[in-house]
C-alpha cells in the first residue's frame, strides 16, 4: 500500500444553505484510479470542485482535505493557485466548451507550464508539444497553432488532458471525462488516462455514472448517493459482491433487461417501414464568394425495412448519420435521393399539406433524447400530450379527447391528474414518460426513438426500458430505436443495424450481431462498449488491465 | 479570411447601392415641386419652369438617378441650390468639425466605459459595482442635449472655462478648435459610455461563466489573470458591435448637439438643407453618412475575424 | 377543466409575484412607470394651472409653494406643463413601439420559420435600414413630411420595426431546432401554427423586455425631435419643446431646464429599470431547469 495523496475526511458542503455533501470520507492513493460513482445529484462533481477549491458562490465546506502535508480547505487562494495545474490537474466533462476558442492549443497547454515554472515561451512550447504528443496529438499532424474549433471532440479532450497533465500532477481529477463522447472515443480516452496514471504514478479520481467504465478502470471505488457515501472499497470486490443494497441496485439497473414477452417473437413477413437507397447530402462549407466545398454525405445509400411490431435498433458512433436518418424517416427532412414507404404510403414524396401525410404522421411518432427540451415549458401536460391529436381525421369532442389523454397517461404509468400541471414540475424520468404518452396517443404503428434513455440515470433508464417493452407487448408498437449504448440495444431490440459513415454496414438479430460482430465497424463498437459483467470477469481472471490492443484501438480521432 | 473579406465587401457594395436608391427615391416622393418650394409661392410659372430645366427635373427619374450615381462615383455630389457651390465643398467644410467631434466622443466614451466595465465585472456584487451600475443607469437615461445645456450653463456661463458655442476653425492651431469641441464631446460621450460600460460588463460576466474559464482556473491561473488573458478577448465581440453602432450614432447624432453649441457641422448642414429644400445637399450628406456607417460596420466585421479565429475560415 | 387550468396559471402568477417581490429593480421601475402613467392620465382632466393661459406678471418665478418648479417666461406653471407634456411623450413612444412590434415581430418570425433566401433578404434589408442613422432619418422624415406628433411617431416607429424583427428572429431561430418544436412538426403542425402555439409564447418575455427598452428610447427620441422643433407643435406642449424654450433662457432662468430634463430622466430610468427587472423576473422559464 502506497501513501495516500489525498485524504478527504468528514467533508460537509452546503450551497446557499442546502446540504450537498454530508460527511464524505475518501482516500486516493498514488498510481491508483479511484472511482467516484453516483447518479445525478449525488454530489460527485461537487466533491471534485471542493478539492480544486473552485466551488460556486455561496458554497461552504468543512472537514479536512489532506493533500500531502497540508489541508486544502485551509490553504490560501494564492497557495491553491500554486497547486492547481501543477500538483492537481482536472479534466472536465464537456470537451467542446472546455477550451478557449480564441487561443491556439499550443498557447493553452504552454500557459500553465509558463505560469508554474517560469519557463520562457520556446521552452514551454517545446514541453507543450511533447505533452501533446504524449496524449496522441503529434505536432506533425496537430501543430501548436491549431485552434480548438479545428479539432474534433475527442481531440479536444486530449488537449484538455494535456493541459491537466503537463506538469505531471500528483493528483488528476477527471469529471465524467468521456460522457460527452461516443463509446469508441470513450475507450481511447480512458486508455490514455490509464496510461498516464501508470507512467507518471499519479492518483486519479475518476468521476463516473457508468459502472461498466468503473469496473474496467478503477482500483478503488466510493459510491455516493445524496451526498452520503454508501459503500467504499476495492473496486472489483465492491462490484462483484454487491453487498450494499444501493450498489446492488445500481449494478442491476445498469445491466437491466426488461421482462419482454415479445422478445422471442418471430417477425412478420410484411414491411411497415421500407427504406430504399436513401441518400442525404448537406451542402459543403462556404469557402469562397460563391464557391462551396464538396457536399457532405450524411446518409449514403441506406436500405432497410422494419416489420410491424418489431423493435429495430440503429447503433453507431456519433456523427455516423443515425440521427439524420431518423429525421428523414420522420419526414422532418427531405432526402436527396431514395424512397421511403411507410404503411403503403410513399412518405418521401409527400408534402406537409397532403392528407396522406397527416395519416402517415399519425401512425409514426417520435421520442427524443432530452426530457427537458421535449416540451414547450409554457403549456400544460394536457396540451402537450394531446398535440398529435389534431392529426385525427375528425375533430375529437372534449370528453373523447380527455379520455384519450387519460388513457395515454395511464399507459405510461402517469396519474390522470398530471395533465393539469406544467412539465417543469416533473422529474426527467417522468418527463420521458410524458414524451412517450404523447407519442402513443394517436395509437401509432411505429415510434422512432432517438437516444430516448441516454440522458437518464441508470435506475430511471431501467424503468423507461421496461415501459418500452410493455408498450411493444401491449400495443404492438414497432420501434426504430437509435442508441449509442449497446446495453440498451441488447435490452430492447429484436435486431440491430450498425451504421458507419452514413452506411449500414451490418444487420442481424441483436444477440448475433453484438456477440459476434462481422464487420470492422461493428467490432470496434462492441470492443469499446463498457460492460460491467465482462469487465469484472476479466479482472477477476486476470488482474492485469486490458491493453489498448484488446479494445481494437484505432487512430486517435 | 480572404473569402470572408470578399463576401463582406460584396454585402457592403450592395447595401450602399440599395441605400442610395432609397435616399434618392424617398426624396423623389417628397410632396410638392422642389423648384416651386425653393422659389417661394410668389414665383412666376416661367421662373419655376426655368429652374426645373436647370435642375434637370424634366428628365425621367431613372435617368436622373443614374446620372446622380455616376456623379457620386466620380466624387461629384452636384451643386447646392441655395449656396451655388459644389456639395463636395460644403461637406468638406463641415466634416472637419463633425469628424473630430465624433472621434473625440468615441475615444472618450471608450476610455471611460472599458475600464468601468472590466472593473465592475471583476468586482461583481460589491458596493462599487452596484454604485457604478446605478451610475450607468442614470447615464443612459440622460438625454444628451439636456446634458449639453447643463454643461453649457456650468462650464461656459457660470465658470466661463470654455466658450458656450460656435467654432473658431482650425486655422489658429489645434487648441482653440479642440476647446470648442470639448463640451459637445463630453455631452455626446457620457450617455454612450454608460451603454458601452454595461455591455462590456455583461459580456465579460457571460464569458467568465464559460467552461474554458474553469479550465484556465484549473491550470492555477489567479482569477485576475484569467480575466485579462482569457475572458477579455472573448468578450470583445459584443463590445465591438456596440462600438461600430456608436460611431454611426455619434456622427449623425451630432445633429442635435451641434444645434445646442452652434457648431457648423454636418448635422447643422443637413438640418438647414432640409429646411431650405436643398435636396441635393440632403442627398449628398445622407449618402455620405450611410456610407460611413456601412464601412465602419465592415471594419467591425473584420475586427470580429481578428478577435475570433472561428470566423477566419469562412 | 377550466378551474384546473386557472389554478395552474394562478400558480404561475404567484411565482411571478414572488420573484417580483425579491427584485428591487423591477419594483422601482414598475412604481416609477405607473406614477408617470398616472400623472399623464390625471392631466387629461386636471392640472394645477391652466397651461394655455399666459400670465406675464408671474413669469420666470423660482420654485415656491404655489409653483413647485416655478414658472416659465410666459408665467405658465412648469408642473402643469410637465403633466401636459407627459401625454405627448408617452403617446408617441408607445405607439411607435406598437408599430415596431405589430410589423416587426411577424416579419422576424416569418424569416425564422422560412430560413433560406427569404431570411437572407430580410437580414440584408434590415442591414440597410440600420445603415441609416436613426435620428438623422427621423429628422429627415419629419422635416420633409412636415413636423408634428404623427410624423414623429412614424419616424420613430419605422426604426423600431427592424429592432423587433431581429429580436424575434434571433429568439425564434434558437427555438426552431429544439426538440419540442421537432415534436410539433412530427405531429404535422405547419410553420404558422407552430409559431403561434410554441414560438410566440416562448419569445413573448423577450419582446416585452425589448418593448420597454424601445419605449424608453422612444421617449428620448421624441424629446430630441421636439427639441429641434420637429415633434409636437404648439399649442401642444412636450418635454423636448420645454427644453428648447429653456435654452434661450439658460442664462437668466436655468431652473426652466431642470424640471423637463428631470422628467425625461426619471421616465427613461423607470422604464429601463422595469425592463431590467422584467428580464430577471421572467427569464428562467426558457432555460433548462437542471
Amino acid at each position: 500500500m502506497t501513501a495516500p495523496i489525498l485524504a478527504i475526511d468528514t467533508l460537509d458542503l452546503t450551497i446557499g444553505g442546502a446540504p450537498i455533501l454530508k460527511g464524505v470520507d475518501m482516500v486516493v492513493e498514488a498510481g491508483k484510479v479511484h472511482a467516484l460513482v453516483g447518479e445525478s445529484g449525488s454530489g460527485k462533481s461537487m466533491t471534485a470542485l471542493t478539492t480544486m477549491r473552485l466551488l460556486p458562490h455561496g458554497a461552504e465546506a468543512s472537514g479536512t482535505l489532506r493533500f500531502g502535508d497540508e489541508d486544502l480547505l485551509a490553504a490560501t487562494e494564492e497557495r491553491m493557485c500554486a497547486l492547481r495545474g501543477d500538483d492537481i490537474g482536472m479534466v472536465f466533462q464537456e470537451p467542446m466548451t472546455a477550451l478557449n476558442p480564441v487561443k491556439t492549443i499550443g498557447e493553452q497547454v504552454a500557459e500553465g507550464i509558463r505560469w508554474h515554472t517560469g519557463a520562457n515561451r520556446p521552452d514551454a512550447e517545446e514541453r507543450a508539444a511533447h505533452m501533446l504528443e504524449r496524449v496522441g496529438l503529434p505536432h506533425t499532424r496537430f501543430p501548436l497553432d491549431r485552434y480548438p474549433h479545428e479539432l474534433s471532440g475527442g481531440q479536444r479532450q486530449r488537449v484538455v488532458i494535456a493541459i491537466a497533465c503537463a506538469l505531471r500532477p500528483k493528483l488528476l481529477i477527471a469529471d465524467e471525462p468521456t460522457t460527452a463522447l461516443d463509446v469508441v472515443l470513450q475507450a481511447q480516452i480512458l486508455d490514455l488516462l490509464k496510461e498516464l496514471v501508470s507512467e507518471d504514478g499519479m492518483g486519479l479520481i475518476l468521476i463516473s455514472h457508468d459502472l461498466g467504465v468503473v469496473a474496467d478502470m478503477a482500483d478503488d471505488i466510493t459510491i455516493l448517493r445524496h451526498g452520503v457515501v454508501q459503500e467504499a472499497g476495492h473496486a472489483v470486490d465492491v462490484l462483484r459482491h454487491q453487498n450494499h443494497p444501493y450498489t446492488q441496485q445500481l449494478a442491476e439497473a445498469s445491466a437491466h433487461v426488461p421482462q419482454w414477452q415479445s422478445r422471442a417473437r418471430s417477425p412478420k413477413d410484411t414491411a411497415l417501414l421500407d427504406v430504399q437507397n436513401l441518400v442525404k447530402d448537406y451542402p459543403g462549407p462556404r469557402n469562397g464568394l460563391l464557391a462551396r466545398g464538396d457536399p457532405f454525405r450524411a446518409v449514403d445509400d441506406v436500405s432497410f425495412s422494419v416489420p410491424p411490431g418489431r423493435s429495430v435498433g440503429l447503433v453507431g458512433q456519433s456523427g455516423c448519420g443515425k440521427s439524420t436518418l431518423a429525421r428523414i424517416v420522420l419526414a422532418l427532412d427531405k432526402p436527396t435521393g431514395g424512397a421511403i414507404s411507410f404503411d403503403g404510403m410513399q412518405t418521401s414524396s409527400l408534402n406537409d399539406h397532403d392528407a396522406q401525410m397527416a395519416l402517415a404522421r399519425r401512425e409514426m411518432q417520435v421520442v427524443f433524447q432530452d426530457p427537458y427540451g421535449s416540451f414547450n415549458p409554457r403549456q400544460t401536460v394536457e396540451r402537450l400530450v394531446a398535440e398529435p391529436l389534431h392529426l385525427e381525421e375528425r375533430p375529437l369532442g372534449r370528453a373523447e379527447r380527455r379520455e384519450r389523454i387519460v388513457f395515454a397517461l395511464e399507459e405510461v404509468g402517469m396519474p390522470a391528474d398530471a395533465m393539469h400541471r406544467y412539465p417543469h414540475e416533473f422529474s426527467g424520468g417522468q418527463r420521458q414518460r410524458l414524451a412517450i404518452a404523447r407519442a402513443i396517443i394517436t395509437r401509432p404503428k411505429l415510434v422512432v426513438c432517438d437516444e430516448p434513455v441516454s440522458a437518464l440515470d441508470v435506475s430511471i433508464r431501467a424503468q423507461i426500458l421496461d415501459l418500452f417493452a410493455k408498450l411493444n407487448d401491449e400495443l404492438g408498437l414497432a420501434y426504430l430505436f437509435i442508441t449509442h449504448d449497446l446495453t440498451v440495444a441488447r435490452a430492447i431490440t429484436h435486431e440491430v443495424m450498425v451504421m458507419d459513415h452514413g452506411k449500414i454496414v451490418e444487420r442481424g438479430a441483436t444477440a448475433d450481431v453484438l456477440d459476434d460482430p462481422q464487420t470492422e465497424a461493428a467490432q470496434r463498437l462492441v470492443a469499446a462498449a463498457p460492460d460491467l459483467r465482462r469487465a469484472i470477469e476479466r479482472r477477476v481472471g486476470n488482474t492485469v488491465p486490458p491493453s489498448p490492443r484488446e479494445r481494437g484501438e484505432g487512430a486517435p480521432s | 479570411m480572404l473569402a470572408y473579406t470578399a463576401h463582406r465587401l460584396l454585402i457592403v457594395l450592395v447595401t450602399l447601392l440599395v441605400a442610395s436608391a432609397v435616399v434618392f427615391f424617398v426624396l423623389e416622393i417628397v410632396p410638392g415641386d422642389p423648384a416651386r418650394l425653393m422659389l417661394g409661392l410668389n414665383a412666376t410659372d416661367d421662373a419655376v419652369a426655368a429652374l426645373r430645366e436647370q435642375m434637370g427635373l424634366n428628365q425621367p427619374v431613372l435617368t436622373r438617378y443614374f446620372a446622380w450615381l455616376a456623379g457620386m462615383a466620380r466624387g461629384d455630389f452636384g451643386e447646392s441650390l441655395t449656396y451655388s457651390v459644389p456639395v463636395t465643398e460644403l461637406i468638406a467644410d463641415r466634416v472637419i468639425v463633425s469628424l473630430p467631434l465624433a472621434l473625440l466622443a468615441l475615444g472618450l466614451s471608450t476610455a471611460i466605459a472599458i475600464p468601468v466595465g472590466i472593473f465592475t465585472a471583476a468586482r461583481r456584487g460589491t458596493r462599487a459595482d452596484t454604485a457604478a451600475m446605478a451610475g450607468t443607469q442614470l447615464g443612459i437615461a440622460i438625454p444628451n442635449f439636456w446634458f449639453a445645456l447643463l454643461l453649457v450653463y456650468v462650464f461656459a456661463v457660470t465658470l466661463q472655462w470654455v466658450p458656450a458655442g460656435g467654432f473658431p476653425g482650425w486655422d489658429d492651431g489645434v487648441w482653440p478648435g479642440l476647446r470648442a469641441l470639448i463640451l459637445p464631446a463630453i455631452a455626446l460621450a457620457l450617455p454612450q459610455a454608460a451603454i458601452l460600460a454595461r455591455v462590456a460588463r455583461s459580456a465579460l460576466l457571460e464569458t467568465l461563466a464559460e467552461d474554458y474559464i474553469r479550465t484556465a482556473r484549473a491550470k492555477g491561473l489567479p482569477a485576475n489573470r484569467v480575466l485579462w488573458r482569457h475572458a477579455l478577448r472573448n468578450a470583445m465581440i459584443p463590445v465591438l458591435t456596440i462600438l461600430g453602432l456608436q460611431f454611426a450614432f455619434l456622427l449623425a447624432g451630432t445633429i442635435i448637439i451641434e444645434n445646442v453649441f452652434f457648431l457648423p457641422g454636418l448635422g447643422q448642414l443637413v438640418f438647414q438643407a432640409i429646411n431650405q429644400r436643398d435636396l441635393i445637399v440632403v442627398e449628398g450628406v445622407v449618402v455620405l453618412l450611410v456610407a460611413t456607417v456601412v464601412i465602419v460596420n465592415f471594419l467591425v466585421d473584420l475586427a470580429y475575424a481578428w478577435a475570433d479565429p472561428r470566423l477566419r475560415r469562412r | 377543466m377550466n378551474d384546473h387550468l386557472v389554478a395552474a396559471e394562478h400558480e404561475d402568477w404567484r411565482l411571478f409575484l414572488k420573484k417580483a417581490r425579491a427584485n428591487r429593480s423591477f419594483q422601482a421601475g414598475a412604481i416609477i412607470t405607473l406614477l408617470i402613467v398616472a400623472v399623464a392620465t390625471i392631466s387629461l382632466v386636471w392640472t394645477p394651472y391652466d397651461v394655455s393661459r399666459l400670465a406675464i406678471p408671474e413669469r420666470l418665478q423660482g420654485p415656491s409653494g404655489a409653483h413647485w418648479f416655478g414658472t416659465d417666461h410666459f408665467g405658465r406653471d412648469i408642473v402643469s406643463m410637465i403633466m401636459e407634456g407627459s401625454r405627448n411623450s408617452i403617446a408617441v413612444a408607445l405607439i411607435a413601439v406598437g408599430i415596431g412590434m405589430v410589423i416587426g415581430v411577424p416579419l422576424g418570425c416569418w424569416a425564422a420559420a422560412k430560413r433560406g433566401w427569404i431570411d437572407e433578404v430580410f437580414m440584408r434589408t434590415s442591414d440597410i435600414i440600420f445603415a441609416f442613422p436613426a435620428l438623422l432619418s427621423a429628422v429627415m422624415i419629419t422635416a420633409i413630411f412636415g413636423p408634428g406628433a404623427v410624423n414623429a411617431i412614424i419616424a420613430i416607429g419605422i426604426f423600431n420595426i427592424p429592432v423587433f424583427a431581429r429580436v424575434a428572429r434571433g429568439a425564434a431561430l434558437s427555438l426552431w431546432p429544439r426538440e419540442f418544436i421537432l415534436a410539433a412538426r412530427a405531429s404535422g403542425k405547419g410553420p404558422a401554427r407552430i409559431t403561434a402555439e410554441h414560438i410566440l409564447p416562448n419569445i413573448a418575455n423577450l419582446l416585452l423586455v425589448q418593448g420597454t427598452i424601445q419605449f424608453s428610447l422612444g421617449i428620448l427620441a421624441e424629446a430630441g425631435l421636439s427639441y429641434v422643433g420637429l415633434g409636437a407643435q404648439p399649442p401642444a406642449t412636450s418635454w423636448g419643446r420645454m427644453l428648447a424654450e429653456a435654452q434661450t433662457m439658460m442664462a437668466i432662468a436655468p431652473q426652466m431646464a431642470i424640471a423637463p430634463g428631470a422628467a425625461i430622466i426619471v421616465t427613461v430610468l423607470g422604464l429601463n429599470l422595469l425592463g431590467d427587472g422584467l428580464r430577471d423576473v421572467l427569464d428562467p422559464k426558457l432555460r433548462r431547469q437542471r
